[in-house]
């Protein structure tokens, strides 16, 4: 059955376009136009004869050469006073707090000399924004002064302004209004309780961008507590989730963890998940199985489950799921992104029918991540356009963007008395705002945050503030005629050892948690039925999640795990929708996708030109488009890419194709892997029986029977039996596809940012992609077998694109130890390392890509020009500020050579180093790359082979583990391990 | 000639022991000496020395010449440590030496007994035969023999002679056989005539001559980016000779860095600040060079304290020894696990006045080492393991840099 299995990685390779098999010949997409450029007739007309070009080139030759004999008299700077704790040349690391409004996360900071580099996990798992936002923090965009009406002013004089605006509005009585993000920290809250008493009539208002204020309302309405349940997916057995995209941006970035750990295949069963949505999420793509349902079919099947659970005959789409959650009570977990009260109610019943409460979710353990609420900010909205709001002060927000009516707001806004924004940014808010009192990045700040019950995580700055920001609060006090928000905060947790929970950036501490009532509301019931039309619907995406990062070049260059496109959003649509409306993508002749465009209209708001990528795993006759672009003042980079979704808000959808077509920066169809057979994959039930399924060896026919591919080999072997053998595992089970090792390798590595034009032609430079291949596995055999219907058979294997498996796989330089690059480089700049590693010498390069063409796993990138201090490419590596970022043990690579994954070698040196000078070996949990100690899930693990306390040398003899195209028998110390699905 | 201490001691001015209380600072000697025996020149050195000397007159606190005469071991010991202890006590010698000098309590040292044994034999025998062997250390360096072009011209005088006694003895020769004589330029464009006219010889000397030149000029390109001797003039005209020569401070003590960090970084101008609050002029340059320091930090030597709000200056350095981005050095892994000692590849450092680039920094240069270099396995449990295994495989060979991996590229180049 899994033999029969097709694998793609675009529709133009399941439409077996020649183009793709073009594709899969070269490596570099274009030709070099030689024949062009001497068949241009107007070239002997030139002045510059051949003399005069060979006399040029003689002199810059011999200048260039003459210049180079001269060596360059280079500085040495001491600090006048050196700081203890900073050694040149030696990182520091800091536990801190990482939190914009949006993202949560306690992080481990490293830093040299003063600069934060890099992001790692501390107590809780990052996600890819979370290991980009380092950069953010060195964008030069960010407001460097206080501003006032869009001019830069200084601190004393807005706050002696404000201060005396603020008192006038107290004596008459006036109302202030604080429209946050949720606020995590408890000695924020208590500041803004300080301020209400300084000044009498304040209101605070949070709201979250993507809102999840039904469900708080939901659990208010039935359990008499405002807050979110913690989850716990390791403990469930049968997980439903109703488009809550739990693994990718659906609240905590824990649930990645807990959710792998439930579904080891090692223990003989895994957790079940279903998910029904219309667009396709990362968390639907690792689901066992998936519903493609409309949005508006939502409520009436959650309704239909619960009464299927109540003895009630379930829709045949979500039998199975009933069936197994009736017989998994309490081990199961429903979940839903529906931000509709009544919907959630009926998820809170579902759960309670189970008995899933305190087993598998807790609400007397509750989260404390999202705490928005809608009805505040619309009555907000109402007063400010009222004319009772007097002055108000945002923070963390951008409701100008964020706010699907942000006329209405902008309105209210022009009839406050006083305005405030303590943005970073001059942002689509700020601009409209009097006073711009920029707040500081959470790298350079003071904090605490409290995510969940009795769990409290410490912030502190890792670098002295960059520009003349002031953190939100040290203004808030400053307005108060207070200062020093470090020992304010220092007090608020008088009772705890500060220097150590400052040290290991969390603390625990008894909470008291409002009472949970029992449910006792009634449960709503939806109808089954289906709107007709099209129904559109807002998703979130992995990289730019609600846009307030859309400055940041790293992530908008993070292809889309599932799209595989950067730099933009467009209109993900099913094909047969997509067919029906007469409109396609098609890859033009360098491999680059177009789409055609649409107008398209929701909720009143339109949108014209909308670019649509044909989605597989899109529900027919849904649209989605993800938000977080369409931003106009967030920053060079962040500027004018896609549209606005936050506006259109979910809804019914009125589409017109219009002409012209649109240039997508997809690299889905990038250095493919020519056809060959990389997945493997089998079943739970499958791999019980035979630890081998899906797993079998090639082997080759041989006078002496048959022999795997290492046995008829003509390479002599390396010897590693001394000193280490570092060796890589990536678990495909466990790889959810959520990037954040993409971000913690650019981060690590120095990778460059291209731009969206060059990663059209297939020049992106990211050491590591994950490669998305769908499949689907309809066919006559599978039919008869399952007593399918000819009529479903035949149109499940015509549109295959319709509900496909999705499988991820990170692939980075595999380090073969029979490298074909190797042999092929005529320079040797490409070699074999003793402890399993493939080096690479930028500085030996002549830039032939020999090694590129070479490589059978298409990992090698050439530098196409020089990606650093050059204004065509105007990313962080073209700026005073976001150089700052840039991994000093690690070169920047030049113009016209060859790069890809060196396995961290300078973190291998560095722990190596660490062991000789404490002469100890190397501890497993200390061999760590930048992928796998990014890794949410511990799918990419990585040590020495050669160490039995090292757990990747189980990992290489297990049954699961294979090589990458194993019957070309390069001996990669890189290696997977099969996929198993848990279906039948 | 070489300065000895006393020398160096006598210009150094003190002109206020206000700041005495500032001089916790106490120079720290790093070198990782342990010996069963306390050593007392070692504890003297280590502790003493920011405020005392022996024979060279007053410093911070008074001159040691002799002082184990003046006073009571048991009183020394009681002073040295706790002297305010023994002031409140109400001892009249403590109480007058206090009050002598300005009321400045001088730093506990709580010294074990054998410590405080060894230091009190060592100020009974003041140290004559350090500064000798100083000496010393310096003088041989005149004996090096003489340079390459100094041979060749030797060769080429006596090549010369020997021409002209050859072409005497013919003359000679001749004249007694009543032929024409010749001067000796007439014999050498006569003899090279004669072995030009053979186009074999022709073809040696063209092929000589072109060999030459190919070396020259080899050598000229290979020589491009390599700075050996490099010796450029540094913002202040510190001396290695006389910081870490003549007074014998550690390298580390200032490069703090080198065994921890990649870098083994120029120090910061406070650790200069550590000797210099008190020592404010300087053997050679006076207090020129030491002021230079004093501008950068914002220190005011008269009235010994630090200048409220001066904008500070750093004090910049011109790198010597510039290896090129694209190669990564760590210095902890030669001085630290390599234990090799910094003149390996610095040269004679305590021997320069001004410092200069002693080895080329090239590729070959480092690969030669790694070939050469015996790998440190004792001791060291990162290696025990790996040891075993790798003197089977090595049976009865070294194991050096390069055995394990030491001159692949991605070691040093990523």
């Amino acid at each position: 059955m899994t033999k029969a299995k097709k694998y793609w990685k675009g529709l133009a390779e399941l439409n077996n376009d020649p183009l793709v098999d073009k594709l899969k010949q070269n490596e570099f997409v274009e030709e070099i136009p030689v024949d062009e450029f001497l068949g241009d007739k107007e070239l002997p007309a030139s002045s510059t004869s051949r003399r005069d070009f060979l006399k040029f080139l003689g002199f810059s030759t011999a200048a260039a050469t003459l210049a180079a004999c001269e060596t360059p008299i280079n500085k040495a700077i001491p600090y006048v006073i050196k700081p203890e704790e900073i050694t040149p040349g030696v990182a520091n690391y800091y536990a801190t707090t990482m939190y914009d409004g949006h993202d949560y996360a306690s992080v481990l900071v490293k830093t040299r000399e003063g600069r934060p580099i890099k992001i790692d996990a501390n107590k809780s798992a990052t996600n890819a924004r979370i290991q980009a936002s380092v950069l953010s923090l060195y964008d030069s965009s960010r407001l460097k002064n206080p501003m006032k009406g869009g001019v830069d002013t200084d601190w004393s004089t807005a706050d002696a302004e404000i201060i005396a605006k603020l008192n006038e509005i107290k004596e008459n009585g006036g109302k202030i209004a604080i429209l946050s993000s949720t606020i995590l920290s408890p000695s924020t809250k208590q500041l803004i309780a300080d301020f209400s008493a300084a000044y009498g009539n304040v209101s605070h208002i949070q709201m979250d961008a993507v809102s999840y204020s039904g469900m708080l309302d939901a659990n208010e309405a039935s359990f008499g507590v405002r807050v979110l349940p913690t989850y716990s997916f390791d403990k469930a057995e049968v997980i439903v989730s109703f488009g809550a995209d739990f693994l990718g941006n659906w609240l905590s970035t824990d649930h990645a963890k807990q959710y792998v750990t439930a579904r080891n295949p090692k223990n003989g069963k895994m957790a079940k998940h279903y998910q029904v949505e219309s667009t396709l999420s990362l968390t639907g793509s690792n689901a066992d199985d998936r519903v493609q349902i409309k949005p508006s079919e939502q409520a009436g099947l959650l309704s239909n489950l619960y009464s299927a659970l109540n003895g009630g005959t379930a829709d045949s789409r979500i039998a199975k799921m009933a069936n197994d959650l009736a017989n998994n009570a309490g081990k199961s977990i429903v979940v839903c992104n529906s931000n509709d009260a009544q919907v959630q109610t009926l998820v809170n019943a579902i759960n309670n029918k189970l008995g899933n409460y305190e087993n598998t979710m807790s609400l007397s353990n509750p989260s404390y991540l999202k705490q928005g609420n809608d009805a505040e900010v619309a009555a907000l909205l109402e007063e400010m356009n009222a004319g009772k709001i007097a002055a108000l002060i945002t923070y963390n927000v951008n409701p100008s963007y964020t706010l699907q009516n942000a006329a209405a707001y902008n309105a209210g806004l022009a009839k406050v008395g006083l305005t405030i924004s303590t943005s970073l940014y001059n942002d689509e808010s700020a601009a409209k705002m009097m006073y711009a009192c920029p707040d500081n990045h959470n790298l350079e700040s003071w904090g605490d945050a409290n995510p969940s019950n009795g769990v409290y995580t410490l912030m502190q700055p890792t670098i002295s503030p960059l520009f003349k920001g002031r953190q939100f609060q040290e203004s808030m006090m400053a307005w108060m005629g207070k200062s020093d928000y470090h020992t304010y905060l220092q007090n608020t947790y008088s009772s705890i050892d500060w220097n150590k929970s400052v040290h290991d950036g969390y603390f625990t501490q008894n909470q008291a948690a409002s009472t949970v009532s029992s449910f006792a509301v009634a449960v709503p019931s939806f109808d089954l039925g289906k709107a007709d039309g099209i129904e559109f619907e807002m998703t979130e995406k992995i990289s730019m999640g609600d846009g307030s990062q859309s400055n940041n070049p790293w992530l908008q260059e993070l292809p889309d795990p599932l799209s595989r496109a950067c730099w933009d959003n467009y209109l993900t649509m099913s094909a047969s929708t997509a067919r029906d409306l007469g409109i396609t993508n098609w890859n033009v002749s360098n491999g680059a996708l177009n789409g055609n465009m649409v107008n398209i209209t929701v909720n009143g708001t339109t949108y014209n030109n909308v670019p649509v990528m044909i989605q597989p795993g899109q529900a027919v006759g849904t649209v989605a488009m993800a938000v977080g672009y369409g931003r106009t003042a967030a920053g060079k980079c962040g500027d004018g890419i896609g549209f606005n979704a936050f506006t259109l808000g979910n809804g019914t959808a009125t589409l017109e194709v219009v002409g012209g077509e649109y240039e997508f920066a997809a690299t889905q169809l990038h250095h493919t892997m020519m056809g060959r057979d990389i997945v493997k994959e089998t079943t739970l039930a499958d791999f019980i029986n035979d630890p081998y399924a899906g797993n079998h060896q090639v082997t080759y026919a041989t006078h002496d029977g048959f022999k795997p591919a290492s046995e008829v080999t003509l390479w002599d072997e390396f010897d590693h039996s001394t000193g280490h053998f570092w060796n890589m595992s990536i678990d495909l089970t466990s790889c959810i596809g959520c990037s954040a090792c993409v971000i913690s390798c650019h981060a690590e590595n120095n990778v460059p940012v291209v731009g969206k034009e060059e990663v059209r032609k297939s020049r992106d430079m990211h050491w590591l992609r994950i490669d998305r291949y769908f499949s689907s596995d309809m066919t006559k055999e599978l039919s008869a077998e399952e007593k399918i219907s000819a009529i479903t058979m035949y149109a499940e294997m015509e549109e295959p694109s319709g509900n496909p498996e999705t499988v991820f796989q990170p692939v980075m330089c595999q380090h073969c130890n029979h490298a074909p690059c190797e042999t092929v480089c005529p320079v040797a700049a490409t070699s074999h390392g003793s402890e399993g590693q493939n080096h690479m010498a930028y500085n030996r390069c002549v830039g032939t890509r020999y090694c590129a063409n070479n490589c059978p796993y298409k990992v090698r990138r050439f530098n196409w020009f020089q990606y650093s201090d050059n204004d065509k490419f105007d990313f962080n590596m073209n700026d005073d500020h976001g150089k700052m970022v840039l991994n000093p043990d690690v070169v920047v690579r030049s113009r016209g050579v060859i790069e890809k994954c060196s396995m961290c070698i300078q973190k291998i040196q560095e722990i190596k180093l660490d062991a000789k000078k404490a002469g100890t070996r190397v501890a497993d949990a200390d061999a760590q790359t930048a992928c796998s100690s990014a890794c949410p899930t511990n799918a990419i693990v990585f040590g020495d082979v050669n160490d039995d306390t090292h757990q990747v040398q189980a990992m290489k003899k297990d049954t699961r583990s294979y090589a990458l195209l194993e019957h070309l028998n390069t001996d990669p110390s890189v290696f997977y391990q099969t996929k198993i699905r848990n279906k039948a | 000639m070489q300065p000895k201490i006393e020398d160096i001691f006598n210009m150094i001015r003190i002109n206020n022991f206000k700041s005495c209380i500032l001089l916790l600072a106490v120079v720290f000697t790093f070198s990782f000496q342990t010996s069963a025996q306390p050593d007392g020149a070692q504890i003297y050195k280590a502790n003493c020395t920011a405020c005392h000397m022996i024979g060279g007159g007053r410093l911070v606190g008074p001159d040691l010449q002799g002082i184990t005469e003046k006073r009571t071991k048991d009183w020394l010991k009681k002073w040295i440590n706790s002297s305010s202890e023994l002031i409140a006590s109400g001892d009249a010698d403590a109480i007058a030496i206090f009050e002598e000098y300005n009321k400045s309590v001088m730093t506990d040292f709580y010294f074990s007994d054998e410590d405080m044994a060894a230091l009190l034999v060592y100020l009974e025998n003041p140290p004559v035969e350090e500064v000798q062997v100083a000496s010393a250390a310096g003088a041989t360096e005149h004996d090096k023999g003489m340079s390459g072009s100094t041979q060749m011209m030797i060769v080429a005088l006596v090549l010369l002679t020997l021409v002209f006694i050859l072409t005497s003895v013919k003359n000679s020769l001749k004249e007694s056989l009543g032929q024409e004589t010749e001067t000796v330029p007439e014999t050498l464009k006569n003899q090279t005539e004669l072995f030009l006219a053979n186009n074999i010889n022709k073809l040696f000397v063209g092929l000589f001559i072109m060999i030459v030149v190919l070396k020259f000029a080899f050598d000229a390109m290979m020589g491009v980016g390599v700075t050996t001797n490099y010796q450029p003039v540094q913002p202040i005209a510190f001396s290695h000779k006389i910081h870490a020569g003549d007074n014998s401070i550690d390298c580390n003590y200032c490069h703090t860095s080198a065994r921890t960090s990649k870098h083994s970084a120029i120090p910061s101008a406070n650790i200069c600040m550590n000797c210099h609050a008190s020592i404010v002029s300087g053997t050679t340059t006076g207090t020129t060079e030491i002021q230079k320091i004093y501008d950068a930090i914002g220190y005011d030597p008269e009235t010994r304290t630090y200048i409220e709000g001066y904008e500070q200056k750093p004090i910049e350095w011109v790198k010597i020894h510039n290896l090129p981005d694209l190669a990564y050095f760590n210095h902890s892994q030669h001085v630290t696990v390599g234990q090799l000692e910094c003149q390996e590849c610095h040269g004679a450092i305590e021997e320069m006045d001004v410092v200069k680039q002693e080895s080329e920094l090239t590729m070959g240069w480092c690969i030669e080492c790694h070939r050469e270099t015996e790998v440190k396995m004792e001791g060291n449990d990162y290696y025990t393991q790996m040891h075993e295994k790798m003197k089977e495989k090595y049976a009865g060979e070294k194991i050096t840099v390069d055995k394990m991996g030491g001159l692949e590229c991605g070691k040093c180049h990523y």
